[in-house]
C-alpha cells in the first residue's frame, strides 16, 4: 500500500488533428478522469497541469489557473504549473503526492493537453530542433534532437558492437505495442525490422519511423490520498516507490551518454523505497522517446548483459508475451510524441495494466510496474513503481 | 562553405574570448586556475571548484571523433542548403569534448576513433565557426 494512488484516468487517442482544439481535449480528460475516479468533482482540492511544450498561450491559461475555473471546481486550494519536459508528469505526481502527505489535499488532478498539428510545421522544427540543445555550443553546428540522440546510438552500437539491424528491431517491438493500442497514433500500423531499415533516413543511423513523430493529445489523472482512495475507490493503483537522478542538460558534457548510470540509480532507489528487487516488476514503461534507451535500462538494470539491450530486444524478449514485456504503450516512436505528454500516456497505461483495461497489449497478470520518465534531452531519469 | 548562413551562437560575456579568438583562427579552452581543470563551455564559475579564478588555454586544435552522424532531415531552414552534414562529438585532446561538425575530404565516410584537426571556417558572413576535418597519423 502506497501513501498515494491513481483512482482515475482519461485519455484522448493520440492523433495528428488540428480540429482538436486543447479545450476539447481539456473538457474530455478532466471530466472523463473524475468520472473514471467515481467522485464528486468538489472533491478535488489541486490542480497540477503538465506543462504543454511549444504553446506559450496554454502554458499562460494552464500556470494562471483557467483550467479550475473553467470547470468550476469549488474547492481547489492551489494551482501550478510544472515544466520539466518529457519528465513532467512524474513531477506533477510528486508534487501531488507532497500536497497530500503534508495534510493539504486529499484529490489532486494532473491534467495534460498538448495540440501541436495546428502550428506551422517550420516552427516546430525549430522549436523541437532547438529547445534542448545548448543555442551557443550545439545548435550552430546543425544539431537538432534527432542528431543528438543519433551521436547516442552511434557510439551506442560501437561500443556494444550493436548492428543497426539489432536497434531497429526496438522500434519494431514498440510498433508491435502500438498497432495494438487504439489510442497510439500507430494503431494497426505494425512496422517490421525491415520496414524500419528501409524508411527514409533523418540522422545516421536513426530512420524517420525510430524519431519522435510529433501529434495531439492529453490525459488527466485523479491523484488520491491512502484513505480518500480506500474509501471511495475499488480499484486504486498505489505509488510504491520513487527515485531520481540528474544526468545534464546538455548531451555533450554529460558523462552518462547512455543513461544506463541514471537509470540503475533511479531504479535501484525505487525498488529499494518499494522493498522490490528487480525481478519482481511485472511490466517496464521506458519513456526515453528513443530506442537506445529501451537498450540502456535493460542493461542498467541487470535484465541482461551489459551490452546486450538491442539484442536482447532483437530477440523478441520484450514484445507481448515475452519474459520481459517493455514499454508496452510503444514509447514515443510506437504511440506518437505528445509534446511533453507522453509520459502522461505512459501513466495512463500504467494504471489500464494494473487494473487490467489494456485490452489486446494486457500483460496477464500485471501486479508490480515500473516506469520511467527523462525530460528535455535526456537530462534526468525518473523512475516510479505502481503496484494494485 | 562559402554559402553557409548558420545561425550564429548566442555570445555571453564568459564565452567572448573563445569566439573572438576563434575569429583570429585560434583554438581556446576555458581553464580553472584553482583546480587545474579544463572546461567546456565556458562559465562564469568552475563547475568543479566554483572558483572564478578562470583563464584560458589555447589548444593544439586536434582530436578525435568519440561519435558522427549525417544529418539528412530535420533541421532548421538555416542549414537547408549544406544538407547531408556531418554531426560530431569531437574530443579534444586537452581533455573536453564539443560538438562540431567534420568538413572536407573523406567527411562522408568519417568514423568513431578518426582523428580530426580544426579549420576556421567563415559561417555567416564574416563570422568563424570552429569545424574540423580528418586528418591522418
Amino acid at each position: 500500500m502506497g501513501k498515494i494512488a491513481i483512482i482515475g484516468y482519461h485519455e484522448v487517442p493520440t492523433q495528428i488533428n488540428p480540429e482538436r482544439t486543447r479545450w476539447d481535449i481539456a473538457e474530455e480528460v478532466i471530466i472523463g478522469a473524475v468520472k473514471n475516479a467515481g467522485i464528486d468533482k468538489d472533491d478535488v482540492q489541486g490542480f497540477i497541469n503538465v506543462a504543454p511544450q511549444a504553446q506559450p498561450d496554454l502554458i499562460s491559461q494552464t500556470a494562471f489557473g483557467l483550467l479550475p475555473e473553467h470547470f468550476g471546481f469549488k474547492n481547489v486550494k492551489d494551482n501550478v504549473i510544472c515544466n520539466a519536459g518529457g519528465a513532467s508528469t512524474t513531477n506533477c505526481v510528486r508534487m501531488a503526492e507532497q500536497w497530500i502527505t503534508s495534510g493539504m489535499c486529499e484529490v489532486v488532478l494532473v491534467p495534460h493537453i498538448t495540440v501541436q498539428s495546428d502550428i506551422p510545421a517550420e516552427d516546430l522544427i525549430t522549436f523541437f530542433a532547438k529547445a534542448p540543445m545548448h543555442q551557443e555550443w550545439e545548435f550552430p553546428f546543425g544539431m537538432t534532437f534527432n542528431g543528438a540522440m543519433a551521436l547516442i546510438t552511434q557510439r551506442y552500437m560501437h561500443e556494444t558492437n550493436s548492428t543497426e539491424e539489432e536497434v531497429a528491431s526496438i522500434t519494431h517491438a514498440l510498433r508491435d505495442w502500438g498497432a495494438r493500442d487504439p489510442y497510439s497514433l500507430f494503431h494497426n500500423k505494425p512496422k517490421s525490422t525491415e520496414d524500419v531499415m528501409g524508411a527514409r533516413m533523418i540522422s545516421t543511423p536513426l530512420k524517420s519511423v525510430e524519431c519522435n513523430m510529433l501529434a495531439d493529445g492529453g490525459g488527466c489523472l485523479v491523484i488520491a490520498s491512502e484513505e480518500y482512495a480506500k474509501k471511495h475507490c475499488k480499484n486504486p493503483v498505489w505509488k510504491l516507490g520513487h527515485g531520481s537522478d540528474f544526468l545534464g542538460g546538455t548531451p555533450i558534457v554529460r558523462e552518462d551518454i547512455f543513461w544506463r548510470e541514471g537509470y540503475r540509480k533511479s531504479c535501484g532507489e525505487a525498488l529499494a523505497q518499494a522493498n522490490l528487487s528487480v525481478e519482481d516488476i511485472d511490466i517496464h514503461e521506458i519513456y526515453g522517446a528513443y530506442p537506445f534507451t529501451q537498450a540502456s535500462y535493460l542493461e542498467a538494470n541487470g535484465i541482461c548483459e551489459p551490452g546486450e539491450g538491442a539484442r536482447y530486444h532483437a530477440a523478441g524478449h520484450t514484445k507481448l508475451g515475452g519474459k520481459t514485456p517493455c514499454t508496452t504503450i510503444g514509447d514515443a516512436t510506437g504511440r506518437g510524441h505528445t509534446g511533453s505528454g507522453v509520459s502522461m500516456a505512459f501513466y495512463c497505461q500504467v494504471a489500464r495494466q494494473l487494473r487490467g483495461e489494456a485490452g489486446e497489449n494486457q500483460v496477464e497478470g500485471a501486479e508490480k510496474v515500473m516506469m520511467v520518465t527523462s525530460g528535455g534531452s535526456g537530462m534526468n531519469t525518473l523512475a516510479t513503481i505502481w503496484g494494485k | 562553405m562559402s554559402d553557409m548562413k548558420r545561425p550564429l551562437p548566442a555570445i555571453s560575456p564568459e564565452s567572448k574570448p573563445f569566439w573572438d579568438a576563434v575569429q583570429q583562427d585560434k583554438l581556446l579552452v576555458q581553464h580553472c586556475n584553482s583546480c587545474d581543470t579544463n572546461i567546456f563551455y565556458p562559465r562564469r564559475i568552475c563547475p568543479e571548484c566554483w572558483s572564478k579564478d578562470l583563464g584560458w588555454v589555447e589548444a593544439k586544435g586536434t582530436g578525435t571523433i568519440y561519435s558522427i552522424t549525417t544529418t539528412y532531415l530535420g533541421t532548421t531552414s538555416e542549414f537547408t542548403k549544406e544538407l547531408p552534414i556531418h554531426v560530431a562529438y569531437i574530443d579534444l585532446d586537452e581533455g573536453i569534448r564539443m560538438a562540431s561538425n567534420v568538413v572536407g575530404v573523406g567527411a562522408e565516410s568519417a568514423k568513431i576513433g578518426d582523428r580530426v584537426e580544426v579549420e576556421f571556417v567563415k559561417a555567416n558572413g564574416d563570422f568563424k565557426l570552429p569545424l574540423f576535418h580528418l586528418i591522418e597519423e
